[in-house]
């Protein structure tokens, strides 16, 4: 078990998939999966489409430790129906975050509440598309009761978001990460409303063209919303190092881990209001205008410094003030 | 037979006491009325009692981002409606529960804008912070009943309708349009044949496009079958949402119990299967979870 979990810190964490993801987040050997594949719990919907269903539903749910904190974990898997979210794996997802508030009134009534004994927290790797075309109305539905469910985890269980796999965040999913308290991001992981191949057929190549690369990444990659803040740490794309700063922030207290919000009160919403205000009447034709507006100068040596340099030296969103810049 | 498409404006005076709505008045602070102007906001009265009233006026564009328009909703209008929710939680903030006031959401909304300004600021904010507004101001009291008078579609719907206690629609007769894709798009971009796809959905609400789909699936709680039964149906719905939340019911309002009405009414079988698995393993791992000698069971 060990040999497996070490081996796979050095690996990248966009190319393992869900359930390495999960397990090697945790600390070693403390991983129990909830509802695992040998249950065969498939979508009843796909093999009528003629498709093939995965035992877990393109979704891993499981307990575990993150240094001392009890975690549990939300692992979606990008390689089956694009991370999709359909019946199964959205119950899933909203069972996950009603087992972690759960988890947190047992731990504080049954055991032992000392102060090392930390809190439950919610961990949820994000790779996914938004809702699953061939369940698309369950895939919706489930969307907004992960968001009443993430409500009612509000100042109980702290939820750790992280971005890191192939796929990203798009669709719906993209505002249930922003709506997490801590978000990790590699420069790997995207995230998003309307993916990029949507907005070039829906609006035009003359608005976004998708086969750049480039453009994408600097739209929605890791660094950009890093920039503005949507992201709270940027690291590099191994297991390790998404997994040591998942059990930093899970042993913060609940205060700290929900000051990182950036979403979810009635002054964040002015605060956002205070971005939006910087893009209005095309202000800004790129992701990189904002960035010089935030004191960024040598943009392009700063997109290609490596994930440390460019955490250390980007300047990014000062948020609230941004009357203050104008 | 008449529809609603862009009529935000009229379905609002049909749903409340006539002349009362105000518009850009929320919790008792104006807002500029040049502001996000389809994102129709204001207080209105229902049979004397104050509400907040949140609506989509599909005939504006926003001048200042340009892929707003036709009702699509933008980085401005999703956080103008959660301001107009924080504000009405905060003009009640010290009022007991029975009277906090209720919000009343008119859905006709086409989607989020898809547009690269939306992307580069991150509009799934402006619909985050929207939806985490209204499921608070739900859990602290405030009976939220959404009326889909034309289209709900995908994350238009999340956003402004998706997180009430109670939503009604209109029936399919009147040309209400809720789902996320419509069937050609998801043939085009699964690969299933259409064919297929149509023969499949009558069976089975869980992909296709229609109000009985969604009832089905507990998405909508209930269809109102006539225009002037707008009205009294939203205001039964009040009542009822009142008086589940004064039981301590929160459960039974909102998104969890729109799960469990789809389970009830069969669309969701499977879910019921994850629910009740899941408890059963979450307690048996439980010991071996939070357990351990550090931190043993209380003795």
């Amino acid at each position: 078990m060990d040999d497996r979990w070490n081996l796979m810190q050095d690996q990248p964490f966009s190319r393992l998939n869900a359930r390495e993801r999960a397990f090697a987040i945790c600390n070693p050997d403390s991983f129990i999966e909830l509802l695992c594949p040998r249950r065969k719990l498939t979508s009843p919907h796909l093999p009528p489409m003629g498709q093939t269903p995965q035992f877990d539903d393109g979704i891993v749910v499981g307990l575990g430790k993150a240094g001392k904190a009890p975690v549990v974990v939300v692992s979606q898997e990008s390689r089956f129906v694009g991370g999709g979210v359909g019946e199964v794996h959205g119950t899933k997802m909203v069972m996950a975050i009603r087992l972690a508030l759960r988890g947190q009134e047992i731990l504080k009534s049954q055991y032992r509440s000392s102060e090392d004994s930390g809190q439950v927290a919610l961990v949820i790797s994000f790779d996914t598309g938004g809702v699953r075309l061939q369940e698309a109305n369950a895939g919706l539905l489930a969307h907004s009761e992960v968001m009443d469910a993430f409500q009612a985890a509000r100042g109980k269980v702290p939820i750790i978001g992280v971005i890191g796999g192939t796929v990203g965040c798009f669709g719906g999913m993209g505002f249930v990460a922003s709506s997490v308290d801590v978000l990790i991001m590699s420069d790997v992981g995207r995230l998003g409303l309307t993916g990029p191949g949507v907005i070039e057929e829906v609006v035009g190549t003359e608005e976004f063209d998708a086969a750049n690369r480039a453009l994408v990444w600097r739209t929605t990659g890791g660094r950009h919303r890093f920039i503005t803040r949507d992201a709270d740490f940027i690291v590099e794309d191994t297991m390790k190092a998404f997994r040591e700063k998942v059990s930093e922030v899970a042993s913060w207290p609940l205060e700290k881990i929900s000051s990182k919000r950036i979403i979810g009160t009635g002054d964040m919403v002015l605060e956002q209001m205070r971005l939006v205000e910087l893009a209005a009447n095309d202000k800004i034709q790129d992701s990189w205008d904002l960035w010089r507006q935030f004191g960024n100068e040598d943009i392009e040596h700063l997109w290609d410094s490596d994930v440390s340099e460019f955490a250390a030296h980007a300047q990014r969103w000062p948020r609230g003030r941004i009357g203050d810049c104008d | 037979m008449i529809n609603f498409y862009g009529r935000g404006r009229d379905a609002i005076d049909l749903i409340v006491d006539e002349g009362s709505f105000q518009e850009n008045l929320c919790g008792g602070e104006r807002l500029d009325p040049e502001w996000a102007e389809s994102a129709l906001v204001g207080t209105a009265r229902i049979s004397g009692e104050t509400v907040t009233v949140i609506a989509n006026d599909a005939g504006f564009a926003n001048p200042r981002f340009r892929m707003v328009y036709a009702g699509l909703m933008g980085l401005e209008e999703g956080l103008k409606m959660a301001h107009a929710v924080y504000l009405t939680i905060k003009a009640d903030e010290d009022k007991p529960l029975a009277e906090k006031r209720p919000i009343i959401l008119v859905v006709d909304t086409p989607g989020m804008s898809p547009g690269k300004v939306e992307e580069i600021i991150g509009i799934y904010k402006s619909t985050g912070a929207y939806q985490l507004a209204s499921a608070e101001a739900r859990r602290s009291g405030h009976p939220i009943v959404a009326m889909v008078i034309g289209r709900a579609i995908s994350g238009g719907f999340l956003c402004h309708g998706l997180q009430a206690d109670r939503i009604l629609a209109l029936s399919d007769t009147f040309g209400t349009m809720i789902h996320v894709m419509p069937l050609i798009g998801i043939a085009r971009v699964t690969k299933i044949n259409i064919v297929l796809l149509e023969e499949l959905a009558e069976s089975n609400p869980v992909f296709a496009a229609g109000v009985s789909h969604f009832y089905n699936l507990g998405g909508v709680d209930g269809i109102v079958e006539a225009v002037e039964d707008m009205r009294p149906c939203v205001e039964a719905q009040i009542a009822e949402i009142r008086r589940l939340k004064a039981g301590g019911e929160h459960d039974k309002v909102g998104p969890w119990s729109r799960l469990m009405s789809g389970i009830r009414r069969g669309g969701r079988k499977t879910s019921e299967k994850v629910i009740e698995l899941m408890e059963n393993e979450f307690d048996l791992a439980l010991p071996c979870w939070l357990g351990g000698e550090d931190n043993g069971p209380t003795p």
